[in-house]
């Protein structure tokens, strides 16, 4: 179980704001609508009026945080899995069926919550802001602006309050069923992280890899020097975008023991992360970078090593089959590797990849065959 | 950060709960506006004239004209001012919708109390500021026929005599009451105002004798430990014109007393509350219910008058409250106080059932208050939109023509028997006939009874702020104020069935289906658990 920041402080402010103020208006609204007596006729029809300048005012913010942000994009209806979403609401999630989306920083609402929202954003919404303020303001029909009556403007505004209404119920219904818990997603909402299972985290870290490598990919083009890009551009993905760091996305590399190395075509290490560190025992990076990849290997690996990272810097990507490495401390440890060339200024300038870590089954696969071997040898034994 | 911003948050969430929670009401702080007032506590009351100092004034005046007389001759053109008003005339040229310009006043009007002075001047002109007005050959260009002290005596000893056609009591010693004039006050007004319709508070209902000495609650204005306030400070006069109509005879929107005069247009600090004064009349808040100390007369049946006793004079009776329901020369009569009063838009004009209007409908509308919700004010007589205004509405039975479909004005009052007034020969017959041929106008001898509606707008018995109308009192589903006033949406009055079932509906539906699939959701789980279970 992991934690995922989706939700930016902005937004849930804007959110539990709003929530207060939608709740503030609907309770003092059926109070004039003279559906109770709560608060007092007079005090209602004020925090009424209040509050109704309150929500435009955080409206302005709101748009102006939609746009700047770009988080508008969220709410470009999609017909994309539409059905399937439609179809886990009132099938799927009975039978405990994967849900059909993923909640991610990019994407964190399914394509039905995408067309109710903005439905409300440019639908519902400004109809009620619309005929409140209307109603508010000429609801006495004198010279000037003025309405024959106020029945029409208070209908809508009434209609509009029952379908709010509704929409509430089902929508804080559906955040207690969709997340991991009963609360999670009421959680997330509040502190902006939200927890998901590891598969979904494994999607979230699929698309965040390929965010992370869209936007390398386009310092490198944009001319940046290679030096530390990895890095800054994780950070930056990781800070800005909302993957927890320590925790999160070490952990998964880490945890699928794959190492990262970056090497000059010269054959000098350039970059390694915390993972390749530990896979060769080593305690910080100052006592590799700079020393030659020919180190970690004995003499005879390191020549296979080499007709590969030839073939690499011919602009080949390669996936090397298991290797030996000899740790810091000179014990040997197994593991496969992926190869790919660094362009910089559309020349080969040095070559990158991950390793992932197979001692164990090396070593499990040599124990089986010492197994095999006694085995037999006991047999052979037993026959004579 | 986060715990500053939400501390902040929540600070100002409660500030502005805290500012529009109503205020503890403060009544005797005055916390409203004012203008054109002078409170009583910085006011120099005394006279700036001592009229005892006057020699003209001390002698024995052998007749009221002669007191009349010495008072024109210090006021000189004071006669004309009054021969000018509507106090003098008993009429006034008003323009009634469809009938033009009409000289109409308690001169000529008919209501649905004692009908119409013609006929019967000479008790009615009791409440005439002039003296010998006992038929039409009064003379209303004499000066000296003007009564000048029954408006400015001080001493209460002033009293015009019964029957006397307004001439004063023999008993009043119109010496010493030349000698205190001053400026008119409750009690000058009131002896007429309070009086009207035969009995103290009968006709307007908000115009009670318990206001010379009343508590905040019967009339802020008037109370005694208030400020006190006489008629004039509100109906202002400006060459013995004085602001204000009642429109039990008025017809248009001009010279009226306001509550804006002093208290401004904005007079709450809640803009809601003045916005509220674009459509409603301050009274309708401020004058909750009326007829607060005595009761008001609410129902007048004239058909069942006549009853007479063995000796042949009329019967009485009186309600459990001491109040006449029944009189033999009037008929049955209903009372009430403590009474709510009906609402009705109104625009400052009105019209009026003349003698000579044919009756079209029935209850006769004896004055029809004009306005309504759609009325913004573009009829320029008006200029400005209709209001809701509380009413006290006077409703009856009275003789009416039943050929000629119109009312009748019957002679009501002589100082005989034998003369044909109704109140001494009980003869409906003659007294119509007398009284129609008085006015000279056509009577088929035919007469029946007929139900008549009478409105008065309230303005007066003025509620303490506290006592005031609540918002829900209009606003509110059921037993609102306004339920009789249809013609707009009232929020909080007001809704669309269709439109409330709907929406109850919707979220009814949202809820069941939330608990539905809940419900199902937890039984399929169980059911997906149990077969993973057997299944391994």
């Amino acid at each position: 179980m992991k934690k995922v920041y989706i939700y930016k402080l902005f937004e849930r402010f804007w959110h539990w704001s709003q929530a207060l103020i939608i709740g503030g208006l609907g309770l003092t609204g059926f109070e004039i609508h003279g559906s109770y007596n709560l608060l007092g006729f007079q005090t209602a029809v004020s925090l009424h009026s209040i509050l109704a300048w309150a929500f435009l005012v955080l409206i302005v913010f709101a748009i102006f945080w939609h746009i700047t942000s770009g988080e508008w994009r969220q709410y470009v209806p999609t017909t994309k899995l539409l059905k399937e979403q439609f179809m886990y609401y009132i099938g799927g999630i009975f039978r405990n069926a994967p849900h059909p989306t993923n909640k991610t920083v990019y994407n964190k609402f399914n394509p039905l919550q995408r067309m109710i929202y903005l439905g409300l954003k440019i639908l519902v919404i400004p109809i009620m802001v619309l005929s409140g303020f209307i109603y508010l303001y000429f609801h006495y029909p004198k010279f000037g602006i003025e309405f024959d009556s106020l029945q029409t403007i208070a209908y809508i505004h009434t209609f509009g309050a029952y379908i709010l209404l509704a929409f509430i119920v089902a929508h804080v219904y559906l955040t207690t069923v969709t997340g991991v818990n009963t609360f999670s997603s009421i959680k997330a909402m509040i502190f902006g992280w939200e927890e998901m299972e590891d598969e979904e985290i494994k999607v979230v870290v699929e698309e965040e890899m390929e965010v992370a490598l869209k936007i390398i990919k386009s310092k490198l083009h944009a001319g940046e020097t290679r030096s530390n890009i990895l890095d800054t551009a994780l950070e930056e993905v990781e800070g800005k975008l909302g993957v927890m760091r320590e925790t999160f996305f070490r952990d998964a590399i880490s945890n699928s023991s794959a190492g990262y190395f970056c090497i000059s075509k010269e054959g000098y290490y350039k970059e390694v992360n915390e993972a390749w560190l530990s896979l060769y025992k080593y305690d910080s990076r100052d006592e590799i970078i700079g020393k030659h990849y020919r180190l970690s290997r004995s003499e005879e690996d390191f020549r296979e090593l080499e007709q590969t990272v030839a073939h690499v810097l011919q602009g080949e990507t390669m996936s090397h089959g298991e290797v030996k490495r000899i740790c810091k401390d000179g014990a040997e440890g197994f593991h496969t590797l992926t190869l790919s060339p660094v362009y910089i200024d559309n020349e080969i300038n040095c070559f990158e990849g991950f390793i992932i870590d197979t001692t164990a089954k090396h070593l499990a696969e040599r124990e089986m065959l010492k197994k095999k071997i006694r085995i037999a040898e006991r047999q052979k034994k037993n026959d004579e | 950060m986060k715990k500053f911003v939400s501390i902040v948050l929540i600070i100002l969430f409660f500030g502005v709960l805290t500012d529009v929670m109503p205020q503890e009401k403060t009544d005797s702080v005055r916390t409203f506006p004012l203008v054109n007032y002078i409170y009583k506590a910085n006011r120099n009351t005394s006279p700036s004239v001592d009229h005892s100092k006057f020699e003209i004034l001390k002698q024995d005046f052998e007749d009221a004209h002669q007191l009349t007389a010495a008072c024109l001759s210090c006021h000189t053109e004071r006669d004309k001012e009054i021969m000018a008003t509507s106090h003098w005339n008993w009429e006034r040229e008003d323009v009634l919708e469809g009938k033009g310009k009409v000289k109409l006043g308690k001169k000529n009007i008919i209501n649905n109390f004692c009908i119409g002075v013609s006929g019967s001047e000479a008790t009615c002109t009791r409440c005439h500021i002039g003296y010998g007005w006992k038929d039409k050959s009064f003379d209303f260009t004499e000066p000296t026929n003007i009564d000048c002290v029954v408006c400015h005596d001080q001493t209460d000893t002033y009293k015009k005599g019964k029957g006397m056609a307004g001439l004063p009591d023999p008993s009043v010693n119109l010496s010493y009451v030349a000698q205190n004039v001053g400026t008119p006050r409750q009690e000058n007004c009131g002896v007429c105002h309070f009086w009207g319709g035969g009995g103290n508070n009968v006709k307007h209902g908000d115009l009670d004798v318990a206001m010379l000495d009343c508590s905040r609650e019967v009339d802020v204005h008037m109370a005694s430990e208030g400020e006190d306030m006489s008629c004039v400070e509100c109906h202002k006069t400006e060459k013995h014109q004085m602001a204000g109509r009642v429109y039990a005879l008025s017809s248009e929107n001009k010279n009226r007393a306001t509550c804006i005069q002093c208290h401004t247009s904005k007079p709450h600090q809640d803009e809601m509350l003045n916005d509220h004064n674009i459509r409603v009349a301050c009274q309708t808040c401020h004058i909750p219910v009326y007829a607060k100390q005595n009761a008001t007369k609410m129902w007048w049946d004239w058909s069942s008058a006549g009853r007479l006793d063995e000796h042949g004079k009329p019967t009485h009776e009186n309600d459990a409250y001491g109040n006449h329901n029944y009189l033999g020369i009037k008929g049955n009569f209903i009372y009430d106080d403590w009474v709510k009063p009906e609402y009705y838009w109104f625009n400052g004009l009105a019209n009026h059932q003349l003698i000579t209007d044919k009756i079209e409908s029935v209850p006769v509308q004896m004055n029809s208050l004009y306005g309504s919700y759609r009325d913004k004010g573009e009829n320029q007589a008006s200029l400005e939109p209709s209001k809701i205004w509380p009413v006290k509405v006077h409703r009856g039975r009275q003789v009416y023509d039943t050929i000629n479909m119109t009312l009748i004005q019957p002679k009501l009052w002589d100082k005989e028997k034998g003369k044909g007034a109704y109140w001494t020969d009980f003869d409906w017959e003659e007294a119509n006939r007398l009284g129609m041929e008085y006015i000279g106008k056509d009577y088929s001898g035919a007469y029946g009874f007929i139900e008549t509606e009478m409105y008065w707008p309230l303005n007066h018995q003025v509620s303490p702020a506290d006592k005031a109308l609540q918002c829900v009192d209009c606003h509110q589903r059921k037993d609102s104020r306004l339920a009789s006033l249809t013609d707009f949406y009232l929020p909080g009055r007001d809704s669309n069935a269709f439109l409330d079932g709907f929406g109850v509906i919707a979220v009814i539906g949202a809820i069941i289906g939330v608990f539905v699939h809940s419900i199902l959701r937890r039984i399929m789980r169980r059911k997906c658990f149990f077969q993973k279970e057997s299944n391994e």
